[in-house]
């Protein structure tokens, strides 16, 4: 037999058991983390046309979500401010900056910045930011503390069961309708409110929806 | 969206069926393939490939791929979130706007409200503050969205061939405008007809301009009363208005006031007002009609008469001369005759008589003036002017004819022929032969929305100019009333197009001929004060208050009669038939024949998709020998042609008249006078798009212009041929079963709950034991719903949806289902698909026959071998019922459908790996299948495989998309959501007002399903069953109430009121029954019921049987 296989062989099983046994675990690692809804690309932070800062617009100069995000209250989405919004003030302040260059001419020409989408739902999914900015869901449970953001990651997995866990048990996730833009505020219940939190959704009825037409049309 | 659409010869490929290539070389190098391949973009497609988004992709991928997107990049494609560079007015994204505008059709208009995402319509619908249509609008407006991105349409000017850009046009126009100023002599126009006061104002100018140019207008078809039988009657210009709210005997002499008639959407209304009963003691209105088509008036006659179109002038003399007492029409009246002729004449007389100011008597449009003036002076007899019938002042068209205009171009005298809008080589009387005359003309410009005949008869040197779609052009129109209504854009022109009102406007030479400018000055010589106020008041209402037409008394002349000219009374034949040329129910004259939602709806009597056909009464079928086989198994009925799976095979026919031909398949339509052949117009266009090309046979060929809307001569010829046709509905006797259950009104008063005597529940214990009496709510909530594995969600929402549909006020008109489909995003599959049962409509309107003589063994008896001459019809509308123990949930391997806690039978189109158990398992058979990617594929390349797929539609075709409806691709069911989209809007908007509040409850009427907002007759309602007090909950608590297939215990969301008729006693066809009530109890021939406690003493047994001979007549 020692003409067929040299000595080295012998330790061959072992190193196969051994190899299989890192790829599974790889792979084991790799679908738990990428194919699972808890991943979603959390993270994801690509590189846009323009390097705007939420933390130095949202954040230090404390300016309101909704002076760029004017649909969020009144539509489905929350709309990406055109660059006529950016130049308001940008007209003025760092009115030459390269970095802006893009903004400028979008204003002038009318062509679209093409800011790359962060947060993508299937198209089969019709989320609707009006109805959870109004009825006490903060910006910061699905976006996260965006303004402490200097590039803008996708925060939460945004999968159906991440969506199913709120609206299964909303009291948890419930703000004081004022704090809902305030994206350093608690959650009634991190304030140790959470008997209030189940009131106000007895009161305001907010049921929120777990069937499928809630969502998909 | 399928846009192109082949009618060629089938390729060798597909004559010889199924066949395996070799390989992808083989099949790409037969000649059929390429063919395929340059269908797949045709003209002007191609254009708007690839703008923005795509192309910026494109260029952009590069400096992706550099960017380090790594693995992340590997999961999901890259999106873009493109927003405005300025902000646009009033617009959010994602929310849609409304603008007031109209859709103008002849001499009248459909005030609309159109709604438009970012600049881009989507859907229209009924302006609701104008009163007489209250919000409803018709299948051609909701389809004409569609024509808008069309992207067959004339994307371009082009002049010999070549294309010429807007200053080019404006250039010619300036030269027509210079070259003819002082008389114009050698210029002519030729018009469509059109209410718009702008158009009047820059017509008047031409002609100031132009003192000696023909201005002539021509319309193939006539939808509004002859002025010169106002003339004749009154002596003034006069258009009458119909008040059939107030009637309550109506007599309609060949007119399909419902569908066909100018202002047909305030009739349909007014009338089902009259018609619509919430207890037994209320009264409803009797309709009388004698026609020689089947229409949809004649499908709600009570009595019905079938009369050729060409006796209907004899008929209104025998109808005048006895309401009037008077032997003055005798002569006009002579030679009339059909079974009890003097009974029905006299008890109709009679029955108007004694309704004097409440009756109305209405003649077609397209009837002899002689018969409007018999009309006119019945109802004047009766007291009826003012009353059920007004008369509006107003000024008739002075424009020259087409006729005047031929004579001109053969005596040489036209040098240049200005065509607007229509299509006169298409549809011009043969006899003027137009397309050659048109193409004799040395200077022809052509302004249309399609490149079509007009344009090809032109000849090579044509300037064909592209006019704009109305929801993309500046105008005005008058509604039928007299009501200007504004026509704004809704868009800015998709292809540089022209508007009508620039062109005449331009051609005028006017000082400013853009056409906004145009509009607001015409609008500012009519109202006063401050022109830019009432202006915008004008444009944000949608309509020019107190501008409707005045009403004026009219006296009737003395009675002098000009019977002069009346042809005299020809007796018809075999061998000497009647014509009526009849307006298409869905192309009209051929305007829409482009249109793939109108050409996939079927047609609401003969439910033809895709082709027209010759329709024929089953005597004269009989006499031509054409008695079909049919395919006896499960039908008690023989059928009227012969069917292999939904394809009609149909006989090919020669109609003759005066020497010209025409070939098209015979189809035999129940109902129709004996001897008249129904030709439908509109279809068998030769140059337009891939559509409308092809699709049936042009019935114009032998339509000349002394028998425009009727011809008497024809004879039919016998050909070898066959062609399929797709029938949606083989099957059309409901064989004595409940589905639409009716009663005459007498039985209803005695007995309101008839409904409940009818059908498997009477028999049977009560489906919801105890609960049977309780309201739909309390049976939602609370009576258990079996022991099934199946575990049924809780009905706890708190809105409980549900839906009313009444059968006594539906018309048929097919509206609900090209709006459901513009609304949902519903494909259109094509003829060959159709024919195999792959529609996708998810409204299906069935049609019912019954003549009293179905009898319950299907297989044979004597009763089922006729084919009915005179049947009775009802429409009945079907589409998911939303049952709340829903049959197809429960097999669904993947739990794709599902029920919602609001009572909503949902899809998740997600979910769906189409097994299609769930259509199977439907007893009502309203679920819709995706068998190809209907969305990404041409109707010609479904079976192509993976070559058929189009990478890239069209952005103008996915234009018309709603952005709140998924497209749902291949191998996935459908149906109707009830809107779930308009529902969850609603919702979110309450929920949204309600912020820190419980107030989340959507009140009655915020939800209108797209089905309900485009009825006319307010047959659907729909609403929250949970509160007692909807509109929906009250309809469900009437006693007419009743759920299809009851007996199931499926317990549909979806209920039916039952449907009434009103007979006369004392008419000769007077039957005590319904004859499909007839029919059932002839079916279940029982003695005893079961426990239904309210069924009446008349149920069943000794029905009457229906007067042996109903009115037929030649």
């Amino acid at each position: 037999m020692s003409k067929i296989f040299p000595k080295s062989a012998n330790a061959l099983p072992l190193q196969i058991l051994i190899f299989l046994g890192v790829l599974g675990g790889v792979a084991a690692a790799g679908i738990t983390y990428y194919a699972t809804p808890a991943y979603l690309r959390v993270g994801y932070a690509p590189i846009q046309p323009v390097p705007f800062e939420h933390s130095l617009h949202a954040g230090q100069l404390g300016i309101d979500c909704r002076y760029c995000h004017v649909g969020v209250e009144k539509s489905a989405t929350s709309s990406i401010p055109a660059a006529q919004t950016c130049m308001n003030c940008h007209r003025t302040i760092k009115a030459q900056s390269p970095l802006l260059e893009v903004v400028r001419q979008s204003e002038q020409t009318g062509d679209p910045v093409p800011w790359i989408k962060i947060h993508n739902n299937p198209d089969y999914v019709y989320f609707n930011h009006s109805v959870h900015v109004n009825r006490g869901v903060s910006c910061v449970e699905c976006h996260g503390k965006v303004n402490q953001m200097k590039v803008v990651q996708q925060d939460k997995p945004h999968s159906m069961s991440w969506c199913l866990d709120c609206h299964r048990n909303p009291a948890p996730r419930i703000r004081d309708p004022q704090d809902v833009f305030n994206l350093d505020s608690q959650t009634l219940a991190e304030q140790g409110r959470i008997e209030d939190a189940k009131k106000y959704i007895h009161d305001w009825k907010v049921l929120p929806p777990t069937s499928c037409s809630g969502c998909h049309r | 969206m399928k846009r192109k659409f082949d009618h060629s010869a089938p390729a060798q490929r597909e004559l010889t069926g199924p066949k395996y290539w070799r390989s992808l070389d083989e099949l790409a190098d037969t000649p059929g393939f390429r063919e395929h391949l340059a269908r797949e973009f045709p003209e002007g497609a191609s254009e708007m490939n690839g703008v923005d988004r795509r192309q910026f992709m494109r260029l952009m991928a590069a400096s992706f791929a550099l960017g380090g997107l790594g693995l992340a990049g590997c999961r999901r494609p890259e999106k873009h979130i493109l927003p405005y560079g300025k902000s646009v007015e009033y617009t959010i994204p994602g929310l849609p706007l409304y603008f007031a505008t109209a859709m103008p059709l002849r001499k009248a208009a459909i005030p609309l409200v159109a709604e438009t995402h970012q600049g881009r319509p989507t859907k229209v619908e009924g302006n609701p503050s104008y009163q007489p249509h209250g919000g409803a609008s018709s299948l051609l407006a909701q389809a004409s969205v569609l024509d808008l991105y069309d992207p067959e349409r004339a994307t371009s000017h082009t002049k010999g061939g070549m294309n010429i850009n807007v200053a080019d046009v404006n250039a010619l126009l300036a030269k027509v405008s210079s070259t003819y100023a002082g008389n114009g002599e050698g210029l002519a126009f030729l018009a469509d007809e059109s209410s718009s006061p702008t158009r009047a104002r820059l017509v008047g100018r031409l002609k100031a301009k132009f003192p000696r140019a023909i201005w002539a207008e021509y319309e193939p078809v006539q939808d509004e009363p002859p002025v010169a039988a106002a003339q004749a009657a009154f002596g003034r210009n006069v258009k009458p208005v119909y008040r059939f709210g107030a009637a309550k005997r109506i007599v309609s002499l060949d007119a399909d006031f419902l569908h066909a008639e100018a202002g047909s959407l305030y009739y349909a209304r007014e009338f089902a007002n009259g018609r619509r009963v919430a207890k037994a003691s209320d009264s409803m209105n009797r309709l009388y009609v004698a026609e020689s088509n089947f229409t949809l008036t004649g499908s709600m006659a009570d009595h019905r008469l079938r009369v050729a179109s060409s006796h209907v002038l004899a008929l209104a003399a025998a109808l005048a001369g006895k309401v009037l007492g008077t032997g003055a029409f005798a002569t006009v009246a002579a030679g009339l005759d059909f079974p009890n002729k003097d009974k029905w004449i006299e008890e109709c007389a009679k029955d108007l008589a004694e309704h004097r100011g409440e009756s109305l008597v209405v003649a077609g449009a397209h009837q002899p003036m002689q018969v409007h003036v018999m009309a006119y002076a019945i109802n004047a007899f009766l007291g009826n002017i003012g009353k059920t019938i007004d008369f509006v002042a107003f000024e008739p068209s002075s424009a020259s004819t087409i006729t005047a205009l031929a004579t001109a171009i053969k005596g040489n005298s036209i040098k240049t022929l200005v065509v607007v809008n229509g299509n006169p080589a298409y549809n011009a009387p043969a006899d003027l032969d137009f397309a050659k005359l048109i193409g004799s003309v040395p200077e022809v410009i052509r302004f249309g929305y399609y490149a079509d005949e007009t344009t090809a008869a032109a000849g090579d040197k044509v300037t064909h100019l592209a006019a704009t779609h109305y929801l993309e052009s500046w105008g005005d129109a008058r509604t039928v009333d007299g009501t200007i209504v504004p026509i704004q854009p809704m868009i800015m022109p998709l292809f540089n197009g022209l508007s009508e009102a620039e062109l005449l406007a331009r051609v005028a030479g006017e000082q400013n001929p853009d056409a906004y400018a145009q509009v607001f000055l015409t609008i500012g010589q009519i109202t006063s004060g401050d022109g830019k106020k009432a202006f915008e008041k004008f444009l944000h209402d949608g309509q020019l208050a107190g501008s409707a037409y005045p009403t004026v008394s009219v006296t009737l002349a003395s009675q002098k009669w000009d019977f002069a000219n009346i042809p005299g009374f020809t007796a018809l034949s075999k061998d000497n038939l009647e014509i009526r040329f009849a307006t298409d129910h869905k192309m009209d004259d051929g305007r829409f024949a482009n249109n793939g939602w109108l050409q996939e709806c079927p047609d609401p009597m003969t439910k033809i998709a895709w082709d027209n056909a010759i329709l024929i009464s089953p005597r004269l079928a009989q006499e031509l020998g054409i008695v079909p086989h049919g395919n006896l198994l499960q039908v008690a009925r023989k059928e009227e042609a012969e069917y292999t799976m939904g394809k009609e095979n149909a006989r090919i026919f020669e109609v003759s008249l005066n020497g010209r031909t025409v070939r098209g398949p015979v189809h035999i339509q129940p109902g129709l006078a004996n001897y008249t052949v129904v030709l439908p117009l509109g279809y068998g266009r030769t140059v337009t798009g891939h559509i409308g090309t092809g699709s049936g046979f042009n019935a114009y060929a032998v339509r000349a212009s002394d028998g425009q809307a009727f011809a008497t001569g024809a004879k039919l010829v016998a050909t070898n041929d066959h062609q399929l046709l797709a029938n949606t509905q083989e099957h059309w006797s409901m064989e004595g079963r409940d589905i639409v259950r009716e009663a005459n009104l007498d039985e209803f008063a005695r007995n309101p709950a008839y409904v409940d005597g009818i059908g498997m529940e009477s028999h049977s214990p009560p489906v919801l034991g105890k609960d049977k009496d309780k309201d739909p709510a309390f049976i939602a909530s609370t009576t258990p719903r079996g022991n099934s594995l199946y575990e049924n969600p809780n009905l706890d929402g708190i809105h409980q949806w549900g839906m009313s549909i009444d059968l006594n006020t539906c018309i048929g008109c097919n509206a609900c289902i090209i709006a459901c489909q513009a609304e949902n995003n519903i494909p259109i599959v094509g003829r060959e698909q159709v024919k195999r049962g792959r529609e996708m409509q998810w409204i299906r309107l069935d049609r019912y026959y019954s003549d009293g003589g179905a009898d319950a063994e299907a297989f044979g008896a004597e009763g089922n071998k006729v084919l009915p001459e005179d049947p009775q019809v009802v429409m009945q509308p079907m589409t998911c019922q939303h049952c709340e123990l829903a049959p197809c949930e429960t097999v669904c391997p993947v739990n794709a459908t599902v029920h919602d806690e609001e009572g909503i039978n949902t899809m998740a189109y997600n979910r769906c790996i189409g097994t299609r158990y769930c259509a199977n398992n439907c007893p009502y058979k309203v679920r819709r299948f995706n068998f190809f990617d209907f969305n990404k594929r041409a109707t010609d390349a479904l079976y192509m495989g993976p070559l058929g797929h189009q990478k890239d539609v069209p952005e103008l075709v996915k234009m018309v998309k709603n952005p709140d409806v998924t497209v749902r691709m291949r191998g996935v069911m459908e149906k109707c959501t009830y809107c779930v989209q308009r529902i969850q809007q609603a919702k979110i908007a309450q929920k949204r007002k309600a912020g820190a509040s419980g107030d989340v409850e959507v009140p009655d009427g915020t939800i209108k399903t797209a089905c309900q907002q485009v009825c006319p007759v307010d047959a659907i309602v729909f609403g929250n069953i949970k509160n007692p007090d909807s509109a929906v909950s009250k309809l469900k608590a009437q006693e007419r109430d009743y759920a299809v297939l009851g007996y199931l215990n499926v317990r549909p969301r979806t209920t039916y009121l039952g449907k009434l008729r009103n007979p006369n006693p004392h008419m000769p066809d007077y039957s005590a029954l319904p004859l499909s009530r007839v029919e059932y109890n002839k079916k279940n021939g029982h003695t005893e019921h079961g426990v239904a406690p309210a069924h009446g003493e008349e149920h069943g047994h000794e029905a009457a049987k229906p007067a042996a001979e109903h009115g037929g007549h030649n």
